[in-house]
């Protein structure tokens, strides 16, 4: 083997400079002539004998010059480059077959290369952190009320950081939104509210500056900050000077200490500004920290190198039991559970991603299905080329070998067009992706991009190359040197493999659309479907007060009661409300709930219902109807009787007697957790997770009676959403001129964000499923082609014995379809299988919906038998004296 | 073809090549091609031209080395040496020579006899 090697290596220098080794050759032939020319004389024989003898005992000097280059030489390159050389001039003789197939190709590599840009920057590249996958996320979980991740409080995180001895550090974050008044006006900043240990977890060095001590996070500690370089550059101007310097976060001023690369990104994964603070200087989640009870720190842990995920977990049931000796009232039932962080980050959008890289690796499929009947059709008329370089002693392997560098040349041209559209395609993709697409690394066609889509060339040259080189290697010597024109001398097997090919075509195109078809319909639902409040003429703007300056509950009550009524005097914007949250828009807040006289819920089971505050007017505003009793009003306040609104899911799911109004239910926030109020009325049912979730039960109170430091204001109105948000923004001001007006948006806007998952793949698929079917399309217009012009003498026949051109017309388009037929029998049970993976992103519609499967089919059958009628024209005029003439 | 000179078979020609150089040191393709026909008592007729392929076939897999000197009759020419890689693929090459070769003389033996 090594020696084997060692001669390769010097072949290959050798074929590099082959001039130098060809000179030395020379030499030493000269010489080694002189020497038995010489020997020769001593014998005694003349010079001229003594030289044409040496000659003679050196033997054939071109011969031993050959013999040499091709030792010297690399005879398989060189044969390779001969072939390609070859190939290239074969393909630049047909310029058409040579662009169809190419330009095939390039569209499937192209799109192939990239979607898989996309998989591998989201789901496959490793997280961009050191030593990635020793992080792992911990979580605490509460299987017996169904709790199955959630996150701690900040007095477990210290004892599971102290008392663990599997994880070489750990570190809690939260997430974020404070007022950031710098320079200019004020924003809200996405702010990852962290222990000190973040960046050390993580093996982050700053840009500039320092990172956190450990000092930072103790109580009391001077308030610092560190910069995200994407705040530092768009808010600072990239300010060199910044470090030192103090900024305000919600009116409260911070001391600049560092500066993160942009490339770091935790906990906010997109490419959004953030910046980091420590915990303990958070207005609310600071407060939190003494406070064992909740759970909402987020704690991800380095293991240590050679412990196993099992010997980790060991230790963590062990601390969680010791937890819930020591302090039962929190952590009893509670146990904690790891999980990869990567697996984690990508957990929700890995399957989509899979899914889409399947559609784009059948058009591909379908792409080489198609160009493999196409080298199945040239074999045929090549069969006399082929014939001939058979005679002249070319071997079957040989002739195999040129036809597969054929192949290889045009898996390579279509790879490299491939490649350019796949930049293109991606600069596209950036702008499609959904922006809530976590993106730790850059999407881009990088070097193992590139790898895969040179492999991806080279396999598809394989699959569409080698069944029609052998065919063509394969065929009759004397027959093809016969017939000459290579017209009608088509094998049964290959008539069989290219018209399994175009079926194969019209299954695999069946799979795709099936898919598109069930996501399009699905798309339509959801867009259709009615949220069960106002969207048209609704603007949604969000305030949140600062903490440090705003800090009592009735501030916020009577700030919300003020804004909203200088708002409802404005001309046209009477119509307005408060609510936290907005639905769709802010997500939802599940609460846990009681019924006064009703027994305490029992272990495994928990009543909850999505919780929202809202102004009196609010009902009325987003146009959600009343049932029974009343709506709020404006004597539903502080210091009255604490009431609540429940919706008709609440009412089917835990008054399923219709006894709900008058009852008292026990829920809340911090301060009030445990308050009791009255069902006094009962509303429609509203979308509030998402449109593709149906309505839960939630439950309403008055924001009076359940004030919060922030919340959006809703505004019906026919004014233009710009005249509207700048009356709110002046009214904002002439109360608090530091306060920003943030995440201004209209409803409609709200509802196109909230969609822009499903849009993106659907909208993918349904490319590549318009892709395949003209694949799918063209595969049996040029199946049913070649048929027909190998049939031209056999149809000139019939005609000439007196056959219709309706009856030839139906002959061919019988064939068609039976190709269609024979596809969509192999098509119809894949579709039925494939659709499974999709299932679980379909709203309102079931995988094996037949309406589409029948859809899809006659779709399909359709378009074949478009065509096939083309080329079945063209059958229907041929001249039988033409065609009579033509042998 | 003089019936009694045989034909070579190509490895052959490569163990002859190996083990001239281990007797007689460094050589040129003459040198080498003379002590063959040498050795062999003329029984072995090559078209010397051929050494030069078993040289090169060799020289690639590193059992000889080659590099221009001066002849004793002060020609500038390539002397071949064996490397150490030369000597022990020799040693095995040889053994399994006469491993070979006696398991032909044994079966030929029992061919006669039978």
């Amino acid at each position: 083997m090594l020696a084997w090697i060692r001669a390769l290596a010097s072949r290959t220098r050798a074929w590099l400079s082959p001039r130098h080794a060809d000179q030395d050759f020379e030499n030493e032939l000269e010489i080694h002539l002189e020497m038995l020319t010489d020997e020769n004389a001593r014998r005694g024989m003349a010079p001229e004998e003594a030289k044409r003898a040496a000659r003679m005992r050196l033997g054939g000097l071109t011969q031993l010059r050959e013999t040499n280059r091709e030792l010297q030489g690399l005879p398989l390159i060189e044969t390779f480059l001969q072939d390609a050389r070859y190939a290239l001039r074969m393909l630049g003789k047909s310029p058409g077959f040579t662009a169809v197939a190419v330009l095939t190709l390039a569209l499937g590599i192209g799109a192939n290369t990239a979607i898989f840009s996309v998989v591998y920057a989201v789901v496959l590249k490793p997280l961009p952190y050191v030593n990635s996958e020793q992080l792992f996320n911990v979580f605490e979980v509460q299987p017996q009320q169904g709790v199955t991740g959630t996150g701690w409080s900040y007095l477990n995180f210290r004892e599971l950081r102290e008392q663990n001895s599997v994880f070489s550090e750990m570190a809690g974050v939260q997430k974020h939104q404070l007022t950031l008044t710098a320079r200019g006006e004020p924003s809200i900043v996405n702010t990852s509210v962290v222990t000190p240990e973040l960046f050390s977890l993580f093996g982050q060095k700053p840009l500039a500056g320092r990172m956190f001590f450990s000092g930072d996070g103790k109580p009391g500690a001077p308030p610092v900050v560190v910069l995200g370089e994407n705040l530092w550059r768009g808010s600072f101007g990239a300010d060199p000077t910044i470090i030192g310097s103090s900024i305000n976060l919600d009116k409260r001023a911070f001391t600049v200490i560092g500066i993160m690369p942009a490339t770091f990104r935790f906990p906010f994964l997109t490419k959004s500004e953030q910046l980091w603070i420590p915990l303990v200087q958070d207005p609310v989640f600071g407060s939190w920290m003494d406070r064992r009870g909740g759970h909402w720190l987020q704690v991800t842990g380095r293991l240590k190198p050679g412990v196993s995920m099992t010997e980790a977990q060991a230790e963590l049931d062990t601390i969680s039991a010791r937890l819930a000796k020591a302090f039962p009232a929190e952590n009893d039932g509670w146990a904690i559970r790891m999980v990869p962080l990567q697996q984690m980050i990508v957990e929700d959008v890995k399957s989509p991603l899979l899914v889409l890289l399947g559609a784009v690796g059948l058009v591909l499929l379908i792409a080489c299905a198609n160009i493999a009947n196409l080298l199945l059709t040239r074999a045929t008329s090549r069969a006399r080329e082929i014939a001939v370089r058979t005679t002249l002693g070319a071997g079957r392997a040989r002739i195999v070998r040129q036809l597969l560098v054929e192949s290889a040349v045009l898996g390579l041209l279509g790879g490299a067009i491939g490649i350019g559209l796949a930049y293109w395609g991606v600069a596209g993709l950036s702008w499609l992706l959904p922006p809530s697409l976590p993106q730790l690394s850059a999407i881009r066609v990088d070097n193992f991009v590139l790898g895969f889509a040179l492999l991806l060339s080279v396999l598809a040259s394989c699959a569409f190359g080698l069944a029609p080189a052998l065919f063509a290697a394969n065929s009759n010597l004397q027959a093809s040197l016969r017939e000459g024109g290579g017209r009608s001398g088509e094998s049964a097997g290959r008539r069989r493999a290219r018209s399994f090919l175009a079926a194969g075509e019209i299954a695999l195109a069946m799979v795709l659309l099936m898919a598109a078809g069930l996501l399009l319909r699905s798309f339509s639902r959801l867009m259709s479907v009615s949220p069960g409040f106002n969207v048209q003429h609704m603007v949604k703007a969000d305030i949140s007060l600062p903490r440090f300056q705003y800090s009592a509950p009735q501030q916020w009550a009577a700030f919300s009661d003020e804004l909203l009524a200088r708002i409802q005097a404005q001309p046209g914007l009477e119509d307005s409300a408060v609510a936290v949250p907005v639905p769709i828009a802010d997500g939802f807040i599940n609460l846990g709930f009681d019924i006064a006289g009703n027994p305490p819920v029992f272990a495994g089971a928990s009543r909850t219902a999505n919780y929202v505050s809202v102004s009196p007017d609010y009902f009325r505003v987003m146009g959600i109807p009343l049932v029974a009793g009343r709506f709020f009003n404006q004597h539903d306040i502080s210091s009255a009787p604490r009431v609540s609104v429940i919706s008709e899911a609440m009412v089917r799911l835990y008054f399923p007697n219709g006894d709900a109004l008058g009852k008292r239910l026990t829920f809340g926030f911090p301060p009030d957790p445990g308050a009791v109020r009255e069902i006094i009325g009962i509303v429609g049912d509203v979308r509030d997770v998402a449109l593709g979730q149906d309505p839960g039960p939630m439950m309403y109170v008055p924001f009076q009676q359940a004030p919060f430091w922030g919340g959006g204001v809703i505004v019906k109105s026919t004014l233009s959403p710009s005249s509207v948000v700048t009356a709110i923004r002046q009214e904002v001001r002439k109360m608090d001129k530091d306060l920003p007006v943030t995440d201004v948006q209209t409803m409609p806007d709200i509802m196109e964000t909230s969609l822009a998952q499903p849009r993106f793949r659907t909208l993918l698929l349904g490319v590549f499923a318009a892709m395949a079917l003209v694949l799918a399309a063209t595969g049996i217009f040029g199946v049913i082609s070649y048929s027909v012009s190998c049939r031209t003498n056999e149809i000139g026949i019939r005609v000439a014995l007196g056959a219709s051109s309706g009856a030839i017309l139906g002959m061919v388009l019988r064939e068609t379809l039976l190709l269609a037929l024979a596809g969509l029998a192999l098509g119809v049970p894949s579709a039925l299988v494939a659709s499974r993976v999709v299932g679980h992103m379909l709203f309102g519609i079931s995988a094996k919906d037949p309406l589409t499967l029948a859809a899809v089919a006659v779709t399909l059958a359709a378009v074949a038998a478009l065509a096939g009628y083309i080329p079945a024209r063209r059958a229907m005029r041929v001249d039988p004296m033409v065609a009579l003439r033509y042998e | 073809m003089p019936g009694d000179k045989s034909e070579i078979l190509q490895g052959t020609l490569d163990l002859m090549v190996l083990k001239t150089l281990e007797a007689m040191g460094p050589l040129h393709g003459y040198g080498i091609a003379r002590r063959i026909e040498q050795i062999s008592e003329e029984a072995l007729q090559i078209n010397q031209g051929t050494i030069y392929a078993s040289l090169v076939r060799l020289i690639q897999k590193h059992w000889i080395s080659g590099a221009w000197g001066t002849s004793d009759n002060n020609r500038k020419a390539k002397f071949y040496s064996i490397t150490k890689a030369g000597r022990k693929q020799l040693h095995t090459e040889a053994q399994n020579w006469e491993r070979i070769s006696a398991v032909i003389g044994r079966v030929l033996r029992i061919a006669e006899r039978g």
